[in-house]
């Protein structure tokens, strides 16, 4: 292995940790740092090129503990896109803050952890990985120092250290259990009978997982965390930090313990009907828009999770291998289209608490805050309007795509009862959506016309592009994600 | 069956120790009890701190800025306990050379910069001022 080949295969993760680093220490000896936000978006512009070039390419560095393949790059893409946004975003939030060198340097090392677990084919990378990502956006999430950003934090903090100590003890029985921590080399042990032993560290490691993917019962924190941080960094944690506990489930179940498929798939099957239909009956209930989205949030969790029980129950089907295939491809292409709605929801979000905020306004995420948002800032209204409809599954947008290939998939492994009840949540979820929307155009409007930040409208924009790119080209996402689904089945 | 039955006889010895070893504190203040002669004065209650006289509770608030200098502390901690490890392995053939560099001199440089960047930035933001 000489020093190209890791450049090529490792670049973009190397290039964010040194800017990173470069980051804080600029920050420490200049008065003015603006520049941090256009240095973080270059970055991950460069990044974001280094990833997609590295597209075809398949390869492992650090001794096959990372390895790099169509899965790997696809969800780096998911983290950097979402990154990208928020910082796109941050500019116009964090303009002249004192503090926005720390801002960025966090947010670039969390994505770099996040990108780390999802290139990682061994436990203790995964790991490091989920941690760094982890610590990182626990300082986030207390970033702007209100109190109920304090009080958000330290509930991520406690549930995050406990689901990192649970996945950690499951991961020591699984290396017990196989004496190895590759991923590959658990699978190849083949753990099929079940013994106590086993129990245990697969439900350890389901419940340290569910926690960073908020499926009930483990979604406790997420609403409120969701609602106190700071809009941007919530659009993180709800868009990236969600789909990296994704990503490391995908390789921990789906890879290392294929052998117990009949064991999880039934204890997913559950967890996947519960979630979706407890986050969109409690979503119903809320005013605070951030609140309805942060239960969305765990609704859409309970969808993805369809995509491990496809696989579950397509394993020794007749045509198996083509409905797991569609189940993870439509999970992913779910994965992709969450991120760019729930950012792009997320930061418009954003302006309506700046504008409540500038009209003197106290609870600033009011829904009542959205009145009239159609004339008082069209293009922030405009671009809700169109991720809300992507959110509930409306062609032509993204949030179809995903959900027409998951929900056909989980009909073909002959789960009817999920598909039904998952399109039934979709149709409940519209309740909510429309609420929205109906206070951003039909209600009067409770102030004047607004400047929308420049930064706000162009990071919501490009989410725009992206919802309805997926909605208009979706072969070419489809095509992407059924490559990165193969990896995890052959 | 046999390897069963060699399973237990190997923990034998580790019981017998554990119930002795259990014993041996349990019964040596048993018996300091009952032979010992009980005449209690304030001096001989008072805590021995290296035969000084306490001057007063150990339950004092001291300033929260302790913490900092704990965590810092820790960090250099950690770096020393990675750094043992290293010694006993970065001569050994079976490290690469990458472009005639010692790999793990390499890993070892950035990781010790990374941490000093760190030590860098707790100094920058006077973490280490003590006020």
């Amino acid at each position: 292995m000489i020093f190209s080949d890791y450049l090529s295969l490792f670049g973009a993760e190397a290039l964010l940790t040194g800017l990173a680093l470069l980051i804080i220490v600029l920050g420490l000896f200049m008065k003015n740092k603006n520049l941090m936000g256009c240095l973080s978006l270059a970055g991950l512009a460069v990044s974001m090129y280094l990833v997609m070039a590295a597209d075809q390419t398949k390869g492992a560095v650090f001794y096959g503990t990372m390895q790099i393949d169509a899965l790997s790059q696809f969800f780096k893409l998911v983290f950097v896109t979402v990154a990208l946004i928020v910082v796109i975003a941050g500019l116009s939030r964090y303009k002249n803050h004192p503090g926005q060198d720390e801002f960025y340097g966090l947010l670039l090392l969390a994505t770099v952890g996040m990108m780390v677990v999802a290139s990682s084919m061994d436990l203790i990378s995964l790991f490091i990985g989920f941690e760094l990502a982890s610590l990182a956006t626990y300082a986030l999430a207390a970033f702007d120092r209100e109190k109920q950003n304090l009080e958000a934090a330290m509930k991520y903090f406690i549930f995050g250290s406990v689901s990192s100590a649970l996945m950690l003890f499951g991961f020591s029985l699984l290396y017990g259990l196989t004496g190895t921590t590759l991923i590959s080399g658990i699978a190849d042990a083949g753990l099929a009978d079940m013994g106590p032993v086993t129990l245990i560290a697969l439900l350890f490691v389901i419940a340290g997982f569910g926690f960073k993917m908020a499926l009930v019962p483990f979604h406790m924190w997420a609403p409120d965390t969701y609602t106190g941080a700071p809009t941007l960094v919530t659009a993180f944690l709800a868009a990236g930090s969600k789909k990296m506990g994704f990503v490391a489930a995908f390789k921990v179940v789906l890879i290392a313990l294929i052998a117990l498929r009949m064991e999880w798939y039934m204890a997913f099957a559950i967890l996947a009907a519960i979630t979706m239909t407890l986050g969109n009956l409690v979503a119903v209930w809320q005013n605070n828009v951030k609140r309805i989205l942060a239960y969305s949030s765990v609704a859409y969790a309970g969808y993805i999770a369809i995509a491990f029980v496809v696989v579950g129950a397509a394993a020794g089907q007749i045509d198996g291998f083509s409905i797991a295939a569609n189940g993870l491809a439509g999970g992913l292409l779910l994965i992709l289209a969450h991120a760019f709605m729930k950012t792009g929801a997320f930061v418009a979000a954003a302006v309506v608490a700046y504008m409540a905020l500038s009209d003197g306004k106290d609870n600033p995420d009011d829904i009542e805050h959205y009145a009239g948002l159609g004339h008082r800032a069209p293009i922030t209204a405009f671009c809700m309007l169109i991720c809300l409809f992507s959110l509930s599954g409306i062609p032509p947008t993204a949030g179809f795509v995903g959900k027409f290939v998951l929900f056909g998939s989980a009909i073909d492994a002959g789960l009817v009862w999920l598909a039904v009840l998952a399109i039934l949540n979709s149709a409940l979820s519209l309740y909510y959506y429309l609420r929205i929307i109906k206070y951003m155009y039909v209600n009067e409007p409770a102030g004047g016309k607004i400047s929308e930040p420049k930064g706000y409208v162009l990071a919501l924009v490009v989410a725009l592009v992206g919802v309805l790119g997926i909605g208009f080209f979706p072969q070419v996402f489809v095509d992407l994600a059924y490559r990165a689904a193969e990896v995890l089945l052959l | 069956m046999s390897s069963e039955m060699m399973a237990v006889d190997y923990y034998i010895p580790l019981i017998m120790f554990l119930i002795v070893g259990a014993l041996t504190p349990i019964g040596a203040m048993a018996v300091v009890k009952i032979i010992s002669p009980l005449k209690p004065t304030f001096r001989k209650g008072a805590t021995y701190e290296g035969g000084i006289r306490p001057i007063r509770d150990a339950l004092i608030q001291y300033n929260v800025q302790y913490y900092l200098f704990a965590i810092v502390f820790v960090i250099f901690d950690v770096e020393v306990l990675f750094l043992y490890p290293w010694i006993y392995i970065y001569t050994s053939e079976v490290i690469p050379k990458l472009g005639g560099v010692n790999i793990a001199v390499l890993d070892m440089a950035i990781f010790i910069i990374v941490l000093l960047i760190g030590l860098l930035y707790a100094i920058k933001k006077e973490a280490l001022r003590w006020v």
